[in-house]
């Protein structure tokens, strides 16, 4: 073996040493600094159907987000992510006009969550839900 | 590769690298019989550097309350992947720290690299111990465990020996009459911002230091072994003959990290907890002091000399006087010799004090 050729094998050598050297710092050093995942997902939560009135919204945490459940004037129940499909902020129920709307750049959503008005792109992510009895599991 | 050169072309015709490279590292000459000992300073930076890091790192998930703090170090310890690693390491890097520190000390105080005109130099890595020594003091509390409530009043209590002001200054450092959440916001703020800025400013004005006034050769080996000082005038110690930086010494640098660093690991995976006795896995409880509350081991010395005297006082006293003798080494011992073996009062002294210290930490682990 030549000088030349032992020394690139010696550079090689060390190289592959130095990137398995970083891939064991980095590696631990992302999953520290990763979000959980595993409490972010498939969560259900149940809400007591009588704490809802008539015309008016429940908010909760969902899968480390922000929800919100609303029984409209004619008492149908509707389940939306409540981050505005904009930029991010949390729509507001409009009690008396049964809509959403986004404080932060006006975007207005109907009952249904679909977009009335305003600068959002699509409608609010409906969540499922189901009701039993006196509670409503939603998730 | 060749646009790695062309980006180092790039800066080269703007800042000079090429100059920089040549007077900070293949020109930078180090004294020929330059030893392992020499690269402990390196070997600081760089767990200087872990401490920084892992502390950052410490701080995403930590919370600095007392209802709190506990049970953020345990979700550290068991449910954020790999945080026991982290954690681990800035536990156990921090004594690592101090042993290395001390060693370092050792190696300035038996080569005689501390003698005129380094006196700056040593002066300001005293004051460095004494800063390590306390960010370790004020890190030990924010885990907010039986251990970290009660090390802490027995240390901050010692402070209350002090004539006159001694009340004052143990109210004063603990925010309370006793230790408490006051005293968590106060050492936190001390560990995370204050301390680490007086660190951080000491190790400049050392490298400052270093830089100007030159690397002081080892006393081994030399036919001459005395200190060339002339003391009329200003003079960079230089080492025409020496060996450069770059790569000469980074190899012996990169070695002592390594073997720093394999030692860490070795404790952190197989004996992690050498450093946490049982207290430190219960929460605090203000109301139930355990049995045999024992400071860290680079405080038993101390610990122990605060339970010989009779009083308090005398033994706080005894303390600042050898800390004060230290301190002032390079002002008190102004022989021009540097060789250990051709200096037998220095040799006594220093083993016999060394002596004393490990005699003193044992005690103190026993008692």
């Amino acid at each position: 073996m030549d000088i030349s050729s032992r020394r690139k094998f010696l550079t090689v050598s060390l190289a592959a040493l130095a990137t398995a050297a970083g891939g064991a710092t980095l590696y631990p050093l992302f999953r520290y600094l990763a979000p959980s995942r595993s409490a972010e997902s498939g969560q259900k939560i149940t809400l007591q159907l009588a704490d809802i009135p008539e015309g008016g919204a429940k908010y909760f945490e969902l899968n480390g987000t922000a929800a919100v459940l609303v029984k409209s004037k004619s008492g149908s129940l509707a389940a939306f992510s409540a981050v505005c499909t904009h930029l991010g902020c949390i729509v507001q129920w409009q009690k008396g006009q049964d809509q959403f709307l986004c404080p932060c750049h006006g975007g207005l959503f109907s009952v249904a969550g679909a977009v009335l008005a305003g600068p959002p792109p699509k409608p609010l992510e409906k969540l499922p839900f189901v009701v039993s009895g006196d509670s409503i599991v939603v998730g | 590769m060749p646009f790695l050169k062309k980006i180092y072309r790039w800066l080269n015709v703007r800042i000079g690298a090429d100059e920089i490279l040549e007077q900070e590292l293949t020109g930078y000459r180090l004294p020929a019989n330059i030893n392992g000992w020499y690269s402990l300073g390196s070997v600081l930076l760089f767990a200087l550097a872990l401490q920084v890091v892992s502390g950052i790192l410490l701080l995403v998930y930590y919370v600095p309350d007392a209802d709190k703090a506990f049970a953020s170090v345990t979700a550290i310890m068991n449910q954020v992947p790999f945080g026991w690693l982290i954690r681990m390491c800035h536990a156990v890097g921090s004594n690592l720290m101090v042993l290395v520190l001390i060693l370092h000390m050792l190696s300035v105080l038996f080569m005689g690299s501390y003698k005129r005109p380094r006196e700056l130099s040593w002066l300001s890595g005293f004051m460095l111990l004494n800063l390590v020594m306390a960010i370790s003091l004020t890190g030990y509390l924010l885990p907010w465990s039986q251990l970290s409530f009660w090390a802490t009043t027995v240390a901050t209590n010692s402070f209350g020996a002090i004539p006159v002001v001694g009340g004052f200054l143990v109210e004063f450092l603990r925010g309370g009459k006793l230790v408490g959440p006051q005293t968590l916001g106060r050492f936190f703020a001390l560990h995370v911002a204050l301390i680490p800025l007086g660190i951080g400013a000491l190790v400049g004005l050392h490298l400052f230091l270093l830089k100007r006034v030159g690397v002081s050769a080892p006393p081994f080996g030399l036919s001459d072994t005395g200190n060339q000082w002339q003391g009329d005038r200003y003079r960079y110690e230089d080492h025409p003959d020496g060996i450069p930086f770059f790569p000469n010494f980074v190899v012996k640098d990169l070695i002592s990290i390594c073997l720093y660093l394999a030692f860490l690991l070795l404790v952190v995976f197989f004996n992690p907890f050498i450093f946490f006795p049982k207290d430190a896995f219960i929460p605090a409880n203000p109301f139930q002091t355990p049995a045999h509350i024992k400071p860290e081991w680079y405080f038993l010395a101390n610990y122990q000399t605060l339970k010989i005297f009779p009083s308090e006082l005398l033994g706080l006293t005894a303390q600042g006087v050898a800390m004060t003798f230290l301190a002032l080494l390079p002002f008190i011992d102004r022989g021009r010799e540097r060789h250990p073996l051709k200096r037998p009062l220095f040799l006594a002294c220093s083993i016999g004090g060394i002596a004393v210290w490990i005699g003193l930490t044992i005690w103190g682990h026993y008692s």
